[in-house]
């Protein structure tokens, strides 16, 4: 009887410690991405499921990476952050800089997936000397351009939109000869196109170096002065894509407008909506040919189990993969990351079949990372009310800007 | 069988959901307004009164206290006149009178978001319908939530096609407390409509005047979903709101010491309208017929 009271007792141990072993490790991951980008990432989590059994991924879409911020501020001091997290390139370095996420050089030096990522991709990951996130989605600003508005207007070919002048002009030949049909010229540049205007002026926000707060910098000046003519001065941009940003790409893609500068992140659905009339461009090079890389990484959170990061960094490294890459870059239009991503099959059909999704790669060359201090999440939480107040006339642009670039130093010298 | 501890025991969960849920976070906000915090590092450096003196000595602040006082002042006054006039209508029990009731109660019940959402479609410059129809009148487009001296106005106009229809339904309910008989006397009387409105209705409705004016102030002072979604506190700040500042401040700009010391100074605001108005209204409602 006794014998059998231990049998019994050992196989049920057993059994416990071999569904224990069985049990999967689950990974809370927040991301931004719904629509087309939502489908795709959610094929990718279920064939990296079903690689691995033993992890299970719950992904919650949170919203954009403004939402994604302000959630994590709320989960962290209530101990619901997530065990990933989707990060803006620039936003990271606050979290990066109070404890919040994990480090994860030691991961990345002993995965293959260190030499396979392009430079740009290793480089936008790092805050003071060490990698914090890793990069899901990257992209450059692009010019889209709606050739049959153009033809419309006039221009059957698309001139030369090299600069700001060039662009302009375009825009006014589609205003003044579409205009009273309610399509503009261009759409109103939302933040990200801005900061590539800023630098094709050869300059920049922030120095990505040192540091220093170039908003009211003269090329800086006459970049936003530039930008704020297209709407108040030559009412060539509708003021609603000011107020709110979606507004002008979405009249964009709705035929309604001439040209945008926007995410190479767009390219999928611009492309739906377009089709053949869609022509993507490269930023123009006013002063300089300069555009800012954007986009996003995935970070691990520092309170996550230790073997929730690990299950959490094979995640990242599956998704960073050449296969998981180039699903990702042919289903969204967001830049390869991976060096070996062009040889897969679904990125080359997509190389071949759709020139303009090679347009950001071909601005690699001249593209670069941008600061991350934890005063870019303020200054680019402020910029925006800055932006709208001199876009619609309510505030010249110098003292505008002078402005903000001392509060931004105060910022600067009691957050960094 | 009943102990004295029993009614304790009955109001009990009560008091420990609000005591959680109400009186807990009011007296965090008010530790943290003197504090330095960002939500993210795990010190939370006492900084005493720092956090007062920031938010007082800041141009925000007194513009989103301006704009706030101004919303109140208009918003409220044209709530309170339009739900009357429209309730004294409603408030007969006929098959038209009960369709517009829940008509015009149906948008205090629909998501804030999507009214909001719905009427920056209606209100855009370039796409919007009611510049079209503008348009279509030959009259110019108007730069609705662009041109500083009309935003706000929208914000008024959409906030109030929202609240209408509750205040409405008190109205409907504190007419019908009327007793006909003092109608019926001043119809004898020989009073006109006008006079037996302002004579008789206006005092006798006074109590839910008083309880509406009360929650519509406090609303007044604490809207927030509308302007964030139709115009963020802009143009050039002149829909900033007070909640829409704390907000910005505390979870955009990740400043929660500051933010919590708005949030107070709101509580202290409206506190003492509170006590203003029972001061100086108070003694002017009567409850009794």
């Amino acid at each position: 009887m006794r014998h059998i009271f231990k049998t019994t007792a050992l196989t049920g141990l057993l059994a416990c410690a071999a569904v224990s072993a069985q049990a999967a490790t689950t990974v809370e991951f927040w991301h931004s991405f719904k629509g087309a980008s939502g489908e795709v990432l959610d094929g990718i989590i279920a064939e990296f499921e079903a690689a691995n059994p033993g992890i299970d991924i719950e992904a919650s879409y949170i919203g954009n990476y403004n939402d994604i911020v302000a959630k994590l501020q709320a989960a962290i001091p209530a101990r619901r952050a997530p065990d990933a997290v989707i990060l803006e390139v620039t936003r990271y370095g606050l979290f990066a800089d109070r404890g919040v996420l994990a480090e994860l050089d030691g991961y990345l030096e002993a995965d293959p997936l260190r030499d396979d990522l392009f430079g740009f991709a290793r480089e936008v990951g790092v805050y003071q000397g060490k990698t914090w996130i890793v990069p899901f989605n990257s992209s450059t600003p692009v010019l889209y351009v709606n050739k049959a508005v153009f033809a419309e207007a006039g221009m059957e070919e698309i001139p030369d939109l090299g600069d700001f002048d060039a662009i302009l002009a375009a825009a006014q030949t589609v205003q003044q000869s579409l205009g009273d049909d309610g399509i503009s010229g261009i759409a109103a540049p939302g933040q990200f196109a801005r900061w590539g205007l800023i630098m094709a002026n050869d300059s920049d926000l922030i120095d990505s170096v040192s540091g220093d707060i170039l908003i009211d910098a003269p090329e800086t000046v006459e970049a936003y002065e530039w930008m704020a003519s297209l709407v108040s001065g030559h009412g060539v941009a509708s003021v609603d894509g000011v107020t709110e940003e979606d507004n002008g790409r979405d009249a964009f893609l709705a035929g309604k407008v001439g040209m945008m500068m926007n995410s190479t992140g767009n390219f999928r659905s611009a492309k739906t909506a377009l089709g053949e009339d869609l022509a993507v461009l490269p930023m123009p090079c006013n002063r300089a040919c300069s555009v800012p890389i954007g986009g996003a990484g995935i970070g691990i959170l520092s309170s996550a189990e230790a073997e929730v990061q690990q299950a959490a960094w094979r995640f990242i490294s599956y998704a960073a993969g050449a296969e998981s890459n180039a699903k990702w870059f042919a289903g969204t239009g967001y830049m390869p990351i991976n060096r070996n991503t062009a040889a897969q099959p679904v990125a080359a059909a997509a190389l071949e079949q759709e020139p303009g999704i090679t347009v950001a790669i071909g601005q690699l060359d001249v593209a670069r990372g941008r600061p991350r201090p934890p005063v870019v999440t303020w200054m680019r939480a402020s910029e925006y009310d800055v932006w709208q107040a001199m876009a619609l006339g309510q505030r010249e642009v110098a003292p505008a800007l002078e402005d903000f670039a001392a509060r931004t130093r105060a910022e600067a010298a009691r957050t960094n | 069988m009943h102990s004295r501890a029993t009614p304790y025991l009955l109001v009990a969960p009560l008091i420990l959901f609000v005591g959680v849920f109400t009186y807990v976070p009011i007296l965090t906000s008010l530790d943290l307004s003197f504090r330095e915090w960002d939500f993210l590092s795990p010190d939370r450096p006492w900084v005493g009164l720092e956090n007062y003196r920031l938010v007082m000595s800041s141009q925000e602040f007194w513009n989103s206290v301006r704009v706030t006082a101004l919303f109140a002042a208009i918003s409220v006054p044209l709530r309170l006149c339009l739900a009357l006039g429209i309730a004294s209508y409603l408030v007969r029990e006929a098959l038209p009178q009960r369709l517009l009731r829940g008509a015009l109660f149906l948008p205090s019940v629909t998501s804030t978001v999507a009214i909001a959402v719905v009427f920056s479609w209606l209100f855009a410059t370039d796409y919007g319908m009611i510049n079209a129809a503008l348009a279509a009148l030959g009259l110019p487009r108007l730069h609705w939530l662009q041109d500083p001296g009309l935003a706000l106005w929208v914000i008024i106009i959409v906030n109030t096609w929202k609240q209408l229809g509750y205040d409405i339904v008190i109205y409907i309910a504190g007419l019908q407390a009327i007793p006909q008989d003092l109608y019926d006397a001043a119809a004898v009387d020989g009073g006109r409509r006008g006079h037996v409105f302002r004579r008789v209705t206006v005092p006798l409705v006074m109590p839910t005047t008083y309880f509406l004016l009360m929650i519509s102030v406090i609303e007044a002072f604490q809207v927030f979903t509308v302007v964030d979604v139709m115009t963020r506190g802009g143009p050039a700040g002149a829909t900033d709101m007070l909640v829409n500042l704390l907000y910005r401040v505390g979870f955009t700009l990740f400043d929660i010491g500051t933010g919590s010391a708005i949030a107070v100074l709101l509580f202290v605001l409206l506190t003492a309208l509170a006590l203003i108005k029972s001061r100086v209204l108070g003694r002017r409602v009567h409850y009794e017929a």
